[in-house]
């Protein structure tokens, strides 16, 4: 594809760039990663979404369901729904619900610490989505359909609305390891290559080795600087032989900004920067020190960051929910040290923080022969919940609910494209105007549905 | 009327929030308001939308419809749009699509004419039949060509193009002195014999048939050993010009062509066979890839812009299904019987190995669990520890103070510890927790049998998770396992837990073992070890598709939902591309038939597309913009008698694709420089009509072969198992280096390399700064400068002149000769060599 007609389709659905969005760096529009406008005055410039992969219990997080513990052990009235493994009667949480903050929410007693700032969040209890399996969901959440090949949402966010700091990429993946599924989850697939997801191991602690060639370890910064100097002379004396080209001109600039972004990117992973008592605050764990570094990018305009619980899938607990306090204990502290401090920042007015899993898990027991301990809860894709923060969404809020068992979404139902179409609405984003021509037709995140679920809007 | 040209958009799908297939629907409009004011046609949008009288809503958006129906449906609106209660349905998906003569005129769709080449002013520019269409249509837009580039340009965008490397100085001094009538084509026939042009042309169809090394649903690395053998019959293919109507074929249905070597083209068949699971988007790859159709869209609902029935995409499918991947083994028969007899084996031992394992840790947690108490009360001193076994001791102490104890039957001797008891009461309940072990653990082995007789013999996964078995209680299950699993994770991943405190498996527990025993293991594990070693690597196959024993027919799926079946769909070809009697396919599962039929020289598209694929490699745009789409979606051509003329000469002359490339670098129009002539960018800014050559930056594989070529270090042997491109001591040409679905190279991927899991018309050429990261900083830039710089020999001047001729094919002039040797006065030679490979001048080709 020639070059301008990539930047014409990269327009495409914009009317025209956003100049008044060039930050630094971003100093001509044949920067596909130049603040782009968005559609509408947005609510929210930035998104953190802490994927809890695997797919966390709703009835033993923040779905209470008393009639589970008084129908303990017998089988659900209205019978079970199809999920992906035979699953036996119902079972009771072995945690109990606390009421927090002034909104009085119900949580588990596994998240005290996130209980504290329930008032931050909108608790979206409403939840589904179309399949039982792990692979499938994570590529509904990630990217809207079922199977690989489509964008993933920072693609499309980082598509429709550039990057605001171009010293740093526009899309952050952090995971321990990788989820299932891996990098596709966070492919640009048919958008350019420039907007797939930026994947830093977790398991790497030091903030130089996170970013491919950042750093070049046999150079001085003044050595550089010179190639750099002399790079420049090199390909102006060629421009000026070849005539002007947007091209020609771009390279130039890239290298400027290269050479700015090896300073300022391994500072942004480096934790070592906050204070003892900050990470303490966070945790000693992969997750939370994924919070940590994830507020730092937000801070310096990262557009969307990822954080992925762990490695393969950690809240798949099939056999023994009770797995899910030790999980609880490793993400509680970090996600209310991130909402504090986003807030304390007065960051969270503009930044959406999303937490939630692929999918739910079954209020019955699984007994499928792939267990070993029946004390555990099947996938579910019918009803789950989904919790979110900070850019214009309601505070202390819930919204939807499930049946009185907690299996199935019930009122104000939530479809994945609906939560998509509603966290790009924040972002100024009309999900439907979002679209890139690829294979003989406009696509978009949300396929042919969702609705902005205005509910969960301030 | 309106299901025929409405429903596509306006049902189901809704577009512009529209839906058309009910009045009350029809009443109450979309998103640009009310569509139908009963009895007011000229108050409806839609009509105005139909008549196309509207600013911005022009339906259908395929063409306005004929005046009669667009007569109809105002006066059907004014006489109050009654809606007859049968039409209230929504048109089925899966209906016969009865294709107008509007559709079969469409310009991909019509057979292709032979052209003659236009009269043009300026016929002394003219050097091919070529140049009359190109200058034809410059001269009638009013524009000029440009200059004809000089020939150090020309060498060096004729190398790449066909090579994907640069010229070497000698070649350029050559090429430079030649100053005969034949020069040129001298060059072009040097460079089509060479074998980097396979290599070079194979990758553009890589991209194509989304080649990759290895599995996509994996979490490992899981390649495919024998992949390489499709990519290298590419590259075969394209070396030794194998008419591409064959080549065609043999990727569709190379197994059953044929052939004196029953493999010469069933190794195409990789095409198929090596496509990427999960997402079954063989129609797609074959539709775009050899028709530039989508058909893929026709999935869920007829195609909306282009003659597709739903129906057509089945009977497709219905041919892919009725295949199946197959592995032909490139060795004689008697080596594959022997290999397979021999695995056999290994796997007999290895079963029977692992059974006696199994079933001696079984026995010995038994025997230890028996001393569960002694071991308990040991673990505190009270006992004297005698025969007991010191390393179970260990762990029992070990276990007794964990903080991971997720069951509550140790609780109470815990309690008794930390009271500083009696021995007397800590051998009570010592005992009595011995006995619960003991319990349990009949308990399990009782569950264990009965779930054997639930399952029957080699249940499959499926059948595992649809059966509910019996088990213990939670707590006592958690107890069974801390004293007798073997190293295990919950089902997430995120908890590991260590073998069991007595579970001593291969490896922990041959001291246990003695006399008959002992000999018999060591005698068992010597068996496996030589069976191992005498098993020889796995003989080499092909991955190829071979035909389903019992082809069948596809229903539809309507809508796309498998749970809802329509029509049947014959296996067959598509209807807009076949005569009005469609044969069904009934050879095999049709794969053969359907390679002829594309194939076919009377099939408008398939010579059309591969012609415009090589124009668009050439020239940067194809006269098609879209190349795998030639349907009403995609761009309509620039010189629709150009394409023509090209795709008739195309069959002519065999199908042979060195054939088109000589004749299309043989013409003035290839060889045009980049010039910027104000005039004609003012009225021609994106170059359509090809007036001058655009200028490109190099794709990604382009870019580490010459950066390799340039140090000098380049390795042109091909290869057969991929390398992987970040391994330092790889230096062969990157079509040979290791292509990951499951994660693709880094440096590919910073570089535009497209994502092999589908079908790849086109590169993007995006300029970002993580790219100039890689120039400045990667390791493999470092050794390219390094081994450049050692590449240069004799005085400051003379290597600065060396440089510029390898990686420019030109000397530097007096500024660039004062640059270098003023960078040079306080930087080293290797500093210099990276930035002169990092230069535009060597990132494009002009």
């Amino acid at each position: 594809m020639q070059r301008r007609d990539f930047l014409e389709t990269i327009g495409a659905g914009f009317g025209m760039y956003g100049l008044a969005g060039l930050l630094q760096g971003a100093t001509t529009s044949s920067n596909p990663l130049a603040v782009r406008a968005p559609h509408f005055p947005a609510k929210a410039k930035r998104i953190i979404y802490l994927f809890l992969n695997g797919g966390p219990s709703q009835v033993d997080t923040f779905d209470p369901k008393p009639m589970l513990t008084k129908y303990h052990g017998k089988p659900m009235p209205s019978g079970t729904l199809k999920t992906e493994r035979k699953t036996g009667n119902l079972m009771r949480s072995p945690f109990e619900f606390k009421h927090y903050g002034k909104s009085g929410i119900e949580v588990s007693e596994i998240f005290p610490k996130l209980g504290g700032v329930i008032d931050e969040f909108s608790v979206i209890r409403s939840m589904y989505t179309d399949r039982p399996n792990h692979e499938p969901s994570l590529l509904l959440l990630n990217s809207g359909d079922k199977l690989p090949g489509r964008p993933s949402m920072g693609s499309w966010l980082t598509y429709g609305l550039g990057s605001e700091n171009q010293n740093l990429p526009g899309y952050v993946v952090l995971c321990p390891g990788l989820p299932v599924l891996g990098h596709q989850n966070w492919a640009s697939n048919f958008l350019p290559a420039v907007y797939q997801g930026t994947y830093i191991p977790m398991a790497e602690k030091d903030p130089k080795k996170l970013i491919q060639y950042i750093r070049n370890s046999s150079l001085s910064p003044e050595k550089q600087r010179k190639e750099l100097d002399l790079l420049e002379a090199i390909n102006r004396h060629h421009m000026a032989k070849e005539g002007q080209d947007s091209q020609l001109e771009a390279t130039i600039q890239s290298a400027e900004i290269a050479f700015r972004m090896q300073a300022e990117a391994p500072d942004a992973f480096d934790i070592t920067k906050e204070p003892e008592a900050v990470r303490a605050r966070y945790g000693d764990s992969d997750f939370g020190r994924g919070c940590l570094i994830a507020r730092r990018l937000a801070e310096r305009g990262v557009r969307m960051v990822q954080l992925y619980h762990g490695n393969f899938q950690p809240w798949d607990s099939h056999d023994d929910i009770e797995l899910h306090r030790p999980l609880a204990d490793q993400s509680d502290g970090a996600i209310a040290a991130l909402i504090q401090d986003l807030k304390a920042s007065g960051l969270l007015d503009e930044t959406i923080v999303l937490v939630g899993g692929e999918f739910g898990r079954t209020p019955v027991v699984e007994v499928g022969g792939l267990v070993k301990v029946q004390n555990g809860r099947d996938h579910n894709n019918h009803g789950f919940s989904y919790l979110v923060a900070g850019g214009g969404f309601k505070r202390g809020t819930v919204y939807g609910s499930t049946d009185e068992f907690g299996f199935a979404a019930q009122e104000n139902k939530v479809h994945i494209h609906d939560l998509h179409a509603t966290v790009l609405n924040q972002l100024g984003l009309d999900h439907t105007k979002l679209t890139y021509r690829h294979s003989g037709r406009d696509y978009r995140l949300t396929d042919v549905a969702g609705n902005v679920v205005r509910g969960v809007i301030a | 009327m309106l299901a025929k040209n409405c429903y596509g958009c306006h049902t189901q799908a809704a577009m512009g929030g529209f839906r058309m297939d009910t009045r009350e629907a029809l009443m109450k409009g979309g998103k640009s308001g009310v569509a139908v004011v009963e009895g007011k046609p000229a108050e409806s949008l839609m009509v105005a939308a139909i008549n196309q009288t509207n600013e911005r809503l022009k339906m259908p958006p395929s063409g306005k419809l004929a005046q009669a129906d667009i007569d109809l449906i105002t006066a059907w609106v004014k006489d109050g749009a009654v809606f007859p209660e049968k039409l209230m349905q929504s048109a089925p998906a899966a209906s016969d699509l009865e294709l107008t003569p509007e559709q079969k005129a469409f310009w991909s769709f019509r057979p292709v004419q032979k052209q003659t080449p236009p009269v043009v002013r300026n016929a002394q520019w003219v050097r091919s039949p070529i140049d009359r269409f190109i200058l034809a249509r410059i001269e009638k837009e009013g524009l000029k060509p440009a200059h004809t580039a000089d020939r150090r340009t020309l060498l060096r965008r004729a190398t790449y193009d066909l090579t994907g490397l640069p010229p070497t100085p000698e070649e350029t001094k050559i090429f430079m002195e030649d100053r005969s009538a034949g020069a040129w084509e001298k060059v072009i026939d040097r460079l089509l014999a060479s074998s980097q042009y396979g290599e070079r042309w194979a990758r553009y169809w890589l991209d194509i048939a989304r080649y990759a090394d290895d599995k996509l649903n994996s979490t490992v690395d899981e390649p495919y050993p024998n992949a390489f053998r499709y990519r290298n019959w590419v590259i075969g293919a394209f070396n030794r010009d194998l008419p591409y109507n064959q080549f065609v074929k043999a990727q569709i249905a190379g197994d059953l062509m044929p052939s004196q070597d029953p493999n010469q083209f069933a190794a195409g068949t990789g095409f198929f066979a090596l496509s990427p699971e999960m997402q079954d988007e063989r129609v797609d790859a074959l539709t775009r890839g050899f028709l530039g159709l989508t058909v893929a869209c026709a999935q869920c609902h007829d195609h909306k812009f282009d003659p597709i029935p739903t129906k057509d995409f089945y009977s497709l499918q219905g041919i892919m299904n009725s295949s199946e991947l197959h592995e032909t083994p490139l060795a004689g028969e008697l080596i594959v019987k022997a290999w397979t007899a021999q695995k056999k084996e290994l796997d007999l031992v290895e079963k029977r190995t692992k059974e006696f394992y199994d079933n001696q840790a079984r026995v010995l947690g038994e025997v230890l669990a028996a001393q569960a108490a002694r071991y308990l009360m040991a673990a505190q001193g009270v006992d004297d520890a005698k025969d007991l076994d010191v390393e179970t001791l260990e762990r029992w102490k070990k276990y007794l103070v964990s903080d991971r104890l997720y069951h509550p039957f140790l609780n109470p001797f815990r309690a008794l510890v930390i009271a500083k008891a009696q021995p007397a009461e800590l051998w009570k309940e010592a005992r009595r927790f011995q006995e619960l072990v003991l319990a349990v653990n009949d308990e399990k082995k009782l569950v264990d049998e009965q779930n054997k007789v639930i399952l029957g013999l080699d249940p499959t996964r499926k059948d595992l998770s649809q059966t509910q078995l019996n088990a213990m209680d939670r707590d006592r299950t958690v107890l069974w396992r801390d004293l007798f699993e073997r190293s295990i994770s919950d089902a997430g991943g995120a908890f590991r837990y260590g073998a069991g405190v007595m579970y001593y498996g291969k490896g922990a527990i041959e001291r246990f073992l003695t006399g008959q025993w002992k000999s018999y293991v060591e005698e068992q594990k010597k068996l496996e070890e030589a069976k191992r070693k005498a098993l020889p690597e796995k003989y080499p196959f092909l991955q190829t598709m071979s035909e389903k024993e019992k082809p069948a027919d596809m229903k539809v799926y309507v809508r796309g939902d498998r749970n809802n079946l329509g029509d049947v769909a014959p296996r067959r070809f598509l209807a807009i591309l076949s005569s009005k009697e469609r044969a069904a396919f009934h050879q095999g599962s049709g794969r053969l038939q359907l390679a002829e039929a594309i194939a076919d020289p009377q099939n408008p598209l398939t010579a059309r597309v591969i012609v415009n694929r090589v124009w668009q490699q050439h020239f940067g745009r194809g006269i098609v913009a879209t190349p795998s789409n030639f349907g009403q979606l995609g761009e309509r051509p620039t010189h629709p008698e150009l394409l023509d003329y090209l795709a008739a000469d195309f069959v002519i002359n065999g199908w042979s694709l060195k054939k088109l490339h000589k004749s299309i670098l043989m013409s003035a129009t290839y060889g045009l420089a980049v010039e910027n002539i104000e005039a004609n960018l003012t009225k021609d800014p994106d170059n359509h009509l090809f007036w001058r050559a655009n200028r490109r930056r190099v794709d990604a594989e382009t870019l580490r072969d010459s950066l390799l070529f340039a140090s000098g270090e380049i390795d042109l042997k091909p290869a057969d198992m991929p390398a992987k491109l970040d391994d330092d001591k790889n230096l062969k040409r990157t079509v040979y280096g290791f292509i990951g679905r499951r994660k693709l190279d880094g440096m590919l991927a910073l570089f535009d390399f497209p994502n092999p899991q589908a079908t790849t018309e086109s590169r993007m050429s995006t300029l970002v700064p993580p790219q100039r990261l890689f120039l400045m900083n990667s390791p493999f830039m470092e050794q390219r400068a390094i081994a450049l710089a050692k590449r240069l020999s004799g005085s400051q001047d003379e290597k600065v002149k060396q440089a510029y001729r390898i990686l420019y094919c030109r000397e530097p002039d007096l500024d660039e000769l004062k640059l270098a040797l003023q960078f040079l006065a306080d930087a080293d030679w290797a500093q210099y060599a990276r930035v002169l490979l990092g230069s535009n001048e060597f990132l494009f080709v002009n």
